[in-house]
């Protein structure tokens, strides 16, 4: 016996070890759910796809910074909103998918952006959350957001952003002396605490964060592909 | 020469340790398959790491490795734990290969990355202590043989 007690061992923990990783690998889109609340997912069906197909309810949170910077109709029949850090990669890599879902859905697709800056993990990611709501003072924001993130990596790497991001409000025709007020005002300021405050009561905890309909999207649900036919499910319902 | 009561404590504890150290590396597998290492987090660091060009080796996820040298050393540890000379021979060579990626992730994240995931220091920590036990276990042997 004592000679294949080890091997017993060794195998044992195998087991555990993949029956852990295929558990909290199935388990994972869901645990990161806002209300932390589930749905049945379909039988047979894997993760990802489950998850495109019925993502998991959140609650409605405490609302965001009013009025919210918003892109269609409020009456679209799908409602994505987006809690972003422009300085971070992902969600710079998501901005080109939300601009073909814009314009491939049009009407139909309501966007909104709530300012969710990764403060430490981002050193300049508060300055370019100020500078985008300055630039919606003047009613320029998604200008900014745009530019923002089409030249991520040009001032992210920056030791002073300031300069760049005044460079970016002349180039979209903002009134920069008004700007320069504004992006230190306490109004942005209080816009960014109250969209914070909303994607804290949504228990958001990374970035993108991306609600449609109320209900979390998985992050890896967020390719162009995959994303459209959870629009397209949310507008064949209405 | 049989492996001795100490021998086989230490040799167990090196066991535990790799469980340790098993058990990040799923997690952080876990991370990088379902795409959650990609996203930008509270915790700096992490994402920064683990969505890096050093975080895949041919195709394979680092932390997939990662696992599977755990594993062996588990395994090894185990089998040397209970006698097994030839499992003790092979651990060290492996220990301190997975000493020296760990070295040399470190220097990647410092230098290069520039950015630090606790979880990847975590288990450069065990890679560290599983070193020194087995390094332990190993003069162990060498001075009970020469006695």
């Amino acid at each position: 016996m004592k000679r294949i007690l080890p091997f017993i061992i060794i195998l044992a923990v195998l087991g555990i070890a993949l029956v852990s990783a295929w558990y909290f690998t199935r388990s994972m889109p869901v645990s990161t759910t806002a209300a932390g609340s589930q749905q049945p997912q379909p039988q047979g069906s894997s993760a990802p796809q489950a998850a495109a197909q019925n993502p998991p309810v959140v609650s409605k949170g405490v609302p965001g910074a009013e009025p919210a910077h918003v892109l269609g109709p409020a009456n679209a029949p799908a409602r994505l909103e987006e809690f972003g850090d422009f300085e971070c990669p992902p969600c710079g890599m998501f901005h080109p998918i939300l601009v073909e879902m814009h314009k491939e859905f049009g009407d139909k697709l309501q966007i909104t952006f709530r300012e969710y800056p990764l403060v430490p993990t981002h050193q300049h990611a508060l300055a370019a959350a100020s500078a985008a709501e300055a630039a919606g003072m003047q009613g320029k924001f998604w200008e900014m957001h745009d530019l923002l993130y089409e030249r991520q990596k040009d001032w992210k790497t920056q030791f002073d952003v300031r300069p760049v991001f005044e460079g970016y409000a002349k180039e979209i025709g903002l009134d920069v002396e008004r700007y320069n007020r504004d992006v230190a005002s306490d109004a942005v300021a209080q816009r960014i605490f109250l969209d914070g405050k909303r994607g804290h009561s949504l228990g958001v905890t990374g970035t993108p964060t991306v609600f449609v309909n109320g209900r979390e999207v998985p992050f890896q649900s967020l390719p162009a592909d995959q994303l459209r036919v959870i629009l397209q499910r949310e507008i064949e319902k209405k | 020469m049989a492996i001795g009561n100490r021998q086989s404590a230490m040799y167990a504890a090196a066991a535990l340790l790799s469980v340790l150290g098993l058990a990040d590396a799923i997690y952080l597998t876990i991370e990088h398959v379902t795409g959650q290492s990609v996203r930008c987090t509270i915790i700096a660091g992490c994402s920064e790491v683990l969505s890096s060009s050093y975080a895949v080796v041919a195709g394979i996820p680092l932390a997939l490795i990662g696992a599977a040298a755990y594993f062996g050393v588990f395994s090894l540890s185990t089998l040397a734990a209970f006698g097994y000379r030839w499992a003790a021979t092979l651990l060290t060579p492996l220990t301190v290969a997975m000493f020296v990626v760990s070295l040399w992730l470190i220097y990647l994240q410092a230098f290069v990355i520039r950015a630090f995931c606790q979880f990847c220091l975590f288990s450069a920590a065990i890679t560290f202590c599983l070193l020194v036990v087995v390094l332990l276990s190993h003069g162990l042997h060498r001075s009970q043989k020469s006695v």
